[in-house]
């Protein structure tokens, strides 16, 4: 495809790398304010428990303390949350998870902060807890909270799923489960509040959403939002959890009863025990398919563990469901999807978010699929992938950017390419070859969301942009920048972007659900375009000729290669800056309640993952060695970003499929990088490729579309269809522990 | 046994005569006291690298050292990295591969990989993975990382 254009499709170092590697970045931790006092909190022991009283006398008197504050301290809400707003701030009468808030210290120090935690004395009453999803679905079981233990049912329906299974040649079904995993971002939850002159509060927060931190913020203090103003400081990662401002509140909570600006930072015990984590999930899944492999019906029970709180539960399994079928055309579909709530730790938004576990159950049934009925792995997926005619599983048809066959095409050369690999195992290793697909909807899956941005031009050519979607790391806004560079005819590098601070970038929901580079990118071409547009318009009155005719180019308007400069037009007109604003809303249609259908995205991406493992038969330790990664990016803005992205997700997944899972007994019991384990330098792959297919996405800005999540949706599928290859079994559990496979490999010999 | 202890250390090649709490450690001392804040706490027990500085020349968790055992040794942290306005190898190589994402293991990440070029000058992969392990990043997938300090030791070594 020929590339015109100049700044997008080229690769931009993030613009503030520069800062990061000297050092200078500032994240929230870095910054102290004269008068400052430190907070810690006071959590739960017990997994449900009645509170029976709370003395904080004592903790009053210790060393340094400035203030012990309970539930009853709280002027506004006392419940907080991303969606659903169901976490008490501090609770009150029940806890209802190891970890749940009771009280808050303030304190000069943070040392004496977390000394006096232990002169708080609560007196609880202990309550049976329910740990276990499918027994608190039981009648009989324990309650976690009064409205019963299911969270919410969300179903899919097409066609006649009973039928279908009845014509079919060939059905699998087996229950799956996938573990609960933790973000492990490097930076822990962290908030700075202090209080302003006008009556309100200023905080200084890691967060995907400032806006949300300034919708909680004001809610718990009683305060108009208008009142509360949020910078994002630099932040060390996300990956969806950051996406509930606990620490902030907290912090507010404090700066605004003693009066003094406050810190509150989690420590990494406290982020693995207390923060919520990516849903795991047990999936009872059944596929059914004709003799020629064209699959005929899907039926899936999917119950995600959603812990204490709802939080974003509904929108997790909700995107479960609604990607049941993969990227594939299944007429009929039945899916239960359910978010139940146990007093496990709670669970809300990771990166995949109720994608990689519905994929690990499909894909992997694909594979017992082939085998089954004979047929090459990759032949069958070809076989039933969707193309711009079939519907997916809400019945969406994709009109446009819909590569998987393609992709397909080219993941079955991959696979020829290692095969002979397979042949050069060492002894007592076992290699396999593994391939899983994913397809997923970009945005927002329960409400549309919208974008919006603005962008102004300056008299000397260098350009402004705001925009509420924040950068985590993953390059966001140097993807605007370079948006905005294109259409605006100027370096990438005169192009500043602000998304940090809610007084001036417009709230367009949080940086999740891979949407930012689709809506922002959009919003931001559209304010960058009807800029352009006026400038030109008015150059063109002056110059007596029409718009089309010029072009804007280094802050000048040129024309037949004279140019007009930006400060002369602009003084003689009266403007300034040329400002302007546009939003973006993509086309869809909400879901229906009762069948699960309708368009619920603008775009979908798709990938086709393959790996190459070896089994140690000895001690079942899993590695991979080699793993292509086939990305549909619609079209690439940055290509040094798309890089970083699918080289991080896909190293997410791997230690979703080989390492990772946050243990529950009452509490978390691996609460730190020690006990629980993420992926080092060992653990990256002797290849690891990325294939980028650019097939544009008519609606994206040039041609791009969302593909971050993407990168670890097909990942724990992969490898342990890989590693079934290898050891003749097939894999229904994730992560793949040595001790795991060696018992699987075990029982198989014995 | 609490009572602050006078030490003579030198941070990015400035001499201090300070005090310090016999129970505080490195990082905090950098972090908290000298305003070195690019020096990073990710856990603070040893576990992630975000801390990494350099101890005479030796990569350290600087959460698991206490301020006073730096008396009288030579402390090195990523602020001393730029030297006349110039970035470092390392710096400039992070940057151009994509190794920095959120940026929160990056200076860790550069610390321990300086240590790593001043052992082994050329180092082989392996030499990499095994030097970098103790160092995790949850962004980039480390294989930029490696990438960049494969080619900031070519760069140190005059491009061979």
């Amino acid at each position: 495809m020929s590339n015109d254009h100049k700044v997008i499709g080229r690769s931009v170092p993030r613009a503030d790398s520069r800062s990061k590697v000297l050092g200078e970045a500032k994240y929230a931790d870095d910054l102290s304010l004269p008068g400052m006092v430190y907070g810690k909190v006071l959590r739960s022991p017990h997994p449900h428990a009645h509170i029976r009283s709370i003395d904080t006398s004592r903790a009053r008197d210790c060393s340094g303390v400035v203030a012990v504050l309970t539930a009853k301290d709280i002027p506004g809400e006392r419940t907080m949350g991303p969606i659903i707003k169901d976490q008490p701030v501090l609770c009150s009468d029940v806890v209802r998870y190891v970890g749940d808030a009771v009280a808050l210290v303030a304190a000069e120090s943070e040392r004496s902060a977390e000394e006096a935690l232990a002169q708080i004395v609560v007196e609880y009453e202990a309550l049976t807890p329910v740990l276990d999803p499918l027994k608190a679905m039981e009648p009989g079981a324990p309650q976690v909270h009064s409205r019963g233990n299911i969270g919410t049912h969300f179903k899919v329906r097409r066609g006649d799923v009973e039928a279908a299974f009845r014509d079919a040649t060939v059905v699998v079904e087996k229950r799956f489960f996938y573990p609960r995993v933790e973000h492990a971002y490097m930076e822990t939850e962290i908030a700075l509040v202090a209080g302003d002159p006008s009556g309100g509060v200023t905080v200084w927060s890691s967060t995907q959403y400032p806006h949300l931190d300034r919708e909680e913020v004001s809610r718990v203090l009683g305060l108009p939002q208008s009142r509360v103003r949020v910078h994002q400081m630099m932040t060390g990662g996300g990956f969806g959890g950051k996406l509930n401002p606990h620490a902030q509140c907290l912090a507010a909570l404090i700066a605004w009863k003693t009066g003094r600006p406050a810190k509150l930072r989690y420590s990494r015990e406290e982020s693995l025990i207390a923060s919520y984590k990516c849903h795991p999930y047990v999936i009872d899944m059944m596929l059914g398919a004709n003799r020629e492999g064209k699959l005929l019906a899907v039926g899936a029970t999917l119950v995600g563990n959603t812990g204490a709180y709802l939080l974003q539960g509904r929108a997790v399994i909700t995107k479960s469901a609604t990607h049941v079928s993969g990227p594939y055309y299944i007429p009929n579909i039945k899916a239960d999807a359910y978010a139940v709530f146990t007093n496990c730790v709670p669970c809300g938004a990771m990166r995949g978010y109720g994608v990689p576990q519905v994929a690990f159950a499909l894909e992997s049934l694909m594979d017992e699929l082939a085998g089954r009925l004979g047929l090459d792995p990759i032949e069958l997926r070809s076989r039933n992938a969707l193309d711009t005619t079939l519907p997916n599983a809400t019945g969406q048809i994709m009109r446009a950017s819909v590569p998987i066959k393609e992709m397909l095409g080219r993941a079955k050369l991959t696979v020829q390419a290692l095969r002979p690999l397979l042949e050069q195992a060492p002894e007592s290793k076992r290699r396999g070859v593994g391939v899983a697909c994913s397809t997923r909807g970009i945005g927002s899956i329960r409400k549309a969301s919208r974008s919006t941005a603005v962008v102004g031009l300056h008299p000397d050519g260098s350009v402004t942009v705001a925009c509420g979607h924040v950068d985590l790391g993953q390059g966001s806004n140097t993807m605007m920048a370079q948006v905005a560079a294109e259409e605006l005819g100027v370096d990438v590098e005169r192009v500043e972007v602000v998304t940090n601070d809610t007084a001036v970038a417009p709230d367009c929901e949080s940086t999740s659900a891979s949407r930012v580079t689709y809506l922002s990118g959009n919003a931001v071409r559209l304010a960058a375009a009807k800029t352009r547009l006026r400038v030109l318009e008015l150059a063109a009155q002056d110059l007596g000729c029409a718009p089309e005719d010029l072009r804007l180019m280094n802050g000048s308007v040129v024309y037949r290669e004279q140019g007009v400069r930006l400060a002369e037009l602009f003084s003689k007109h009266t403007f300034h800056s040329m400002t302007s604003v546009a939003e973006f809303l993509p086309d869809t249609v909400p879901l229906d309640p009762e069948t699960g259908q309708g368009a619920p995205a603008g775009t979908f991406n798709f990938n086709v993952h393959v790996a190459l493992v070896e089994v140690d038969e000895g001690t079942g330790q899993v590695r991979v060695l080699r793993y292509v990664a086939l990305t549909d990016v619609g079209r690439m803005i940055n290509p040094l970003a798309v890089e970083g992205q699918v080289h991080g997700g896909m190293m997410m997944g791997l230690g979703s499929a080989l390492m990772e899972e946050v243990r529950v007994e009452e509490g978390v019991i691996n609460a730190s990088f020690a006990t629980y384990l993420i992926p080092t330098t060992f653990d990256v792959p002797q290849e690891l490729v990325i294939e980028v297919v650019e097939d544009p996405e008519p609606t994206g800005p040039f041609g791009a579309k969302g593909f971050a999540e993407g990168s670890l949706d097909p990942v724990g599928a992969t490898i342990a269809n890989a590693v079934s290859n290898a050891i003749g079994v097939r894999i229904n559990r994730l992560p793949m522990t040595g001790e795991r496979i060696h018992e699987l490999l075990h029982q198989r010999l014995a | 046994m609490n009572e602050p202890r006078d030490i003579r250390v030198t941070i990015n090649g400035e001499a201090y005569s300070i005090s310090a709490a016999p129970n505080e450690t490195l990082l905090d001392f950098l972090r908290y006291r000298r305003g070195l804040v690019g020096t990073k706490k990710g856990c603070d027990t040893g576990d992630c690298g975000s801390c990494t500085v350099l101890v005479d020349g030796k990569a350290v968790n600087s959460c698991l050292v206490l301020a006073v055992e730096t008396n009288g040794a030579s402390v090195t942290t990523i602020e001393g990295m730029i030297s006349a306005g110039q970035l470092h190898p390392l710096q400039q190589a992070f940057i151009d591969h994509g190794a920095v994402q959120c940026g929160f293991c990056t200076p860790g990440m550069i610390m321990a990989a300086k240590f790593l070029l001043e052992e082994e000058p050329n180092p082989t992969e392996e030499d990499i993975r095994f030097a970098m392990a103790g160092n995790l990043c949850r962004c980039t997938g480390y294989v930029s990382i490696m990438k960049a300090i494969a080619a900031a030791g070519k760069a140190l070594r005059g491009g061979k």
